[in-house]
């Protein structure tokens, strides 16, 4: 939208956005100089804002303290399973979707949307159940597979978005050279469609990444927690070890951060239009 | 989409070597037309399997569970109707979860769609630094609830939180203000983590539907002398509709489910004060042992949403009419 610009207006668009920017980086600066404070300073009522000696050790001891590499490999272990299984069975959904047309087209859309209203948390009661019938409570493969699961409908919806997008001008060519549906795909509509297949990628990745409930109720023991799970450590019930918390913390926020900052732009992009049309 | 379904139905199409049922020589006419109407669903099988088994299961196991009667050692002791419905609707802890819930839900999504179309509006303008105010806007989407949530537990400690600090330090407060003083003002700081962390979303669908909308009505609005409101009101966020629909409909849902803010910041106290439904029903299933009325907790919340989802559905099946 295009505004023609006066003074004011400027000036208070730029207020405006200064004090969003400030709000959202204020948490981040609270971790940042916590963590290098000493317990003295932290405690001390009327205390400097920064640490008047920086102590950059915390951020070595966390690796010793805990397991932390272990809970961030987890991690990677978990949002990277479920990335690849919720991408390999969807882009075959999303393409029939996009592409073909079949009976109870619109009650399978239906029950992809209805499937977001079914958050892992309300389901707990049940996914615990099956869990235990499965034998999978306590394990990463029950872990992949929940979180493969409740981003399959998201990841559906993006890549269907992405592959109405693009014309299939160029996949019909390739079946009318011999092509099967298939090699069509891959060959043909993949190679096109991957800035939105990326951008699934990373967003399911992020969420499972990001996953909390399920790993709390679901895994017990230390060595097999994922990094939101694992940060509980330095947070007991009468001691929190806010440096160490915060320390770790910024290790598992930096590189979701960056991540995100990648598809950035294919976000906005993609985020609405496969919601809305096709 | 309706030329690659008439291509497909060509009888001439070449046999497909990557599926074999294909091979078969000269495909008879009836043939082709059966493969072809199985042939969508073998692509969704996948997906159907698993969200089938991981989803649709647990829902018929949280349907059932809410009316059995389900021991503290989670025995299963036989249907009891509904016991447990009755018995959460007596709780008057129940009755608080639901009137935080409906305040929680639409306080926040409320709140940061506004905030989210104001900022949406601002990020589609040209400004020095506005690249870096996009990727300072991703950064609460991008970190894990459970970890903004920690962080905002310490920030308002009453103690030594890093507001009273901050706040002292600017000479504003004279002594450490209790910012959580009443229940009220804990689940006041809730939602304003909850706001933080859902604006993002918000503002990222809105960049999204400006993306689409053609300029040149702007300029035919600028020949009619349409005033900034005019603007506004007539052409911008009539053409967001569709996507704030999206976004208003999915934080419905993502707001209504968020369980780590508030299940960190408060955990549902001072005295189940505070829970929303998902809190209230984690607290009764892993710390009070009560899984049968956890589990009706759960439905109620199905009922609830299956509500918001259907008005959802109902316009996206409209929508598909209308092309």
């Amino acid at each position: 939208m295009r505004t023609k610009k006066n003074p004011i207006t400027r000036a208070a668009l730029y207020l405006f956005v200064f004090v969003v920017c400030v709000i959202i980086l204020y948490p981040y600066f609270v971790m940042f100089t916590t963590a290098a404070k000493s317990n003295d300073e932290m405690y001390a009522i009327g205390g400097s804002l920064l640490p008047s000696v920086w102590n950059w050790s915390v951020f070595v001891e966390i690796w010793q303290d805990a397991p932390v590499f272990q809970y961030l490999m987890n991690s990677l272990i978990v949002a990277g399973g479920a990335t690849l299984l919720a991408i390999l069975c969807g882009i075959p959904a999303a393409y029939a979707l996009s592409r073909m047309r079949f009976k109870g087209k619109g009650i399978f859309m239906g029950a992809v949307i209805m499937s977001q209203m079914f958050s892992p948390v309300v389901l707990l009661v049940g996914i615990y159940r099956l869990m235990t019938n499965m034998g999978l409570t306590n394990s990463l493969l029950g872990l992949v597979l929940l979180n493969a699961a409740f981003n399959q409908a998201f990841a559906i919806w993006l890549l269907r978005g992405t592959f109405t997008s693009i014309s299939s001008e160029m996949e019909q060519a390739a079946k009318i050279d011999g092509c099967g549906t298939v090699q069509a795909l891959i060959r043909v509509l993949l190679p096109v469609a991957a800035p939105g297949i990326v951008t699934t990628l990373i967003f399911v990745f992020i969420n499972a990444w990001n996953e909390y409930t399920i790993a709390l109720t679901l895994i017990s023991s230390d060595t097999l927690k994922p990094i939101t799970v694992g940060i509980n450590v330095f947070y007991g019930f009468n001691f929190i070890k806010w440096q160490h918390l915060f320390a770790t913390s910024i290790f598992a926020t930096i590189p979701v951060i960056i991540l995100f900052l990648c598809i950035e732009k294919h976000l906005v992009s993609g985020l609405t239009s496969g919601g809305v049309k096709g | 989409m309706k030329e690659s379904t008439k291509l497909r139905t060509n009888p001439e199409q070449k046999a497909e070597p990557s599926t074999p049922n294909r091979n078969q020589a000269a495909p008879p006419k009836n043939h082709a037309s059966l493969k072809r109407r199985v042939e969508p669903y073998i692509w969704l099988l996948p997906s159907i399997v698993m969200m089938g088994v991981l989803i649709l299961i647990p829902i018929i196991t949280v349907f059932q569970t809410s009316f059995s009667e389900i021991s503290k050692a989670g025995v299963f002791k036989g249907f009891n109707g509904v016991d447990n419905y009755l018995w959460i609707f007596k709780q008057a802890a129940f009755r608080t979860t639901l009137k935080n819930t409906v305040v929680w839900t639409v306080v926040v999504v409320g709140l940061s769609t506004i905030i989210g179309i104001v900022l949406g509006l601002v990020l589609n303008e040209k400004f020095h630094g506005r690249k870096i105010v996009r990727a300072i806007v991703v950064f609460p989407w991008a970190t894990a609830l459970i970890i903004q949530s920690v962080v905002w537990k310490y920030i308002i400690n009453a103690d030594y939180g890093a507001l009273n600090n901050l706040l002292y330090n600017l000479g504003i407060i004279k002594s450490y203000v209790n910012w959580t003083a009443t229940p009220q003002a804990f689940f006041a700081w809730e939602c304003f983590v909850g706001i933080l962390v859902t604006v993002p979303f918000v503002t990222f669908c809105v960049l999204s539907g400006l993306q689409s909308i053609d300029t040149s009505l702007y300029e035919a609005a600028d020949v009619d002398g349409a005033s900034f409101w005019d603007r506004l009101f007539r052409v911008t966020l009539p053409l967001l509709m569709p996507s704030l629909t999206v976004s208003t409909v999915l934080n419905i849902i993502y707001v209504f489910n968020s369980f780590p803010i508030v299940w960190t910041i408060s955990k549902g106290d001072p005295a189940d004060q505070t829970h929303t439904l998902v809190t209230y029903l984690y607290k009764l299933s892993f710390t009070n042992q009560r899984v049968g009325e956890a589990a009706a907790v759960s439905v109620v919340g199905f009922v609830i949403l299956a509500f918001c989802a259907s008005i959802y559905m109902v316009m996206t099946l409209r929508a598909e009419k209308e092309e």
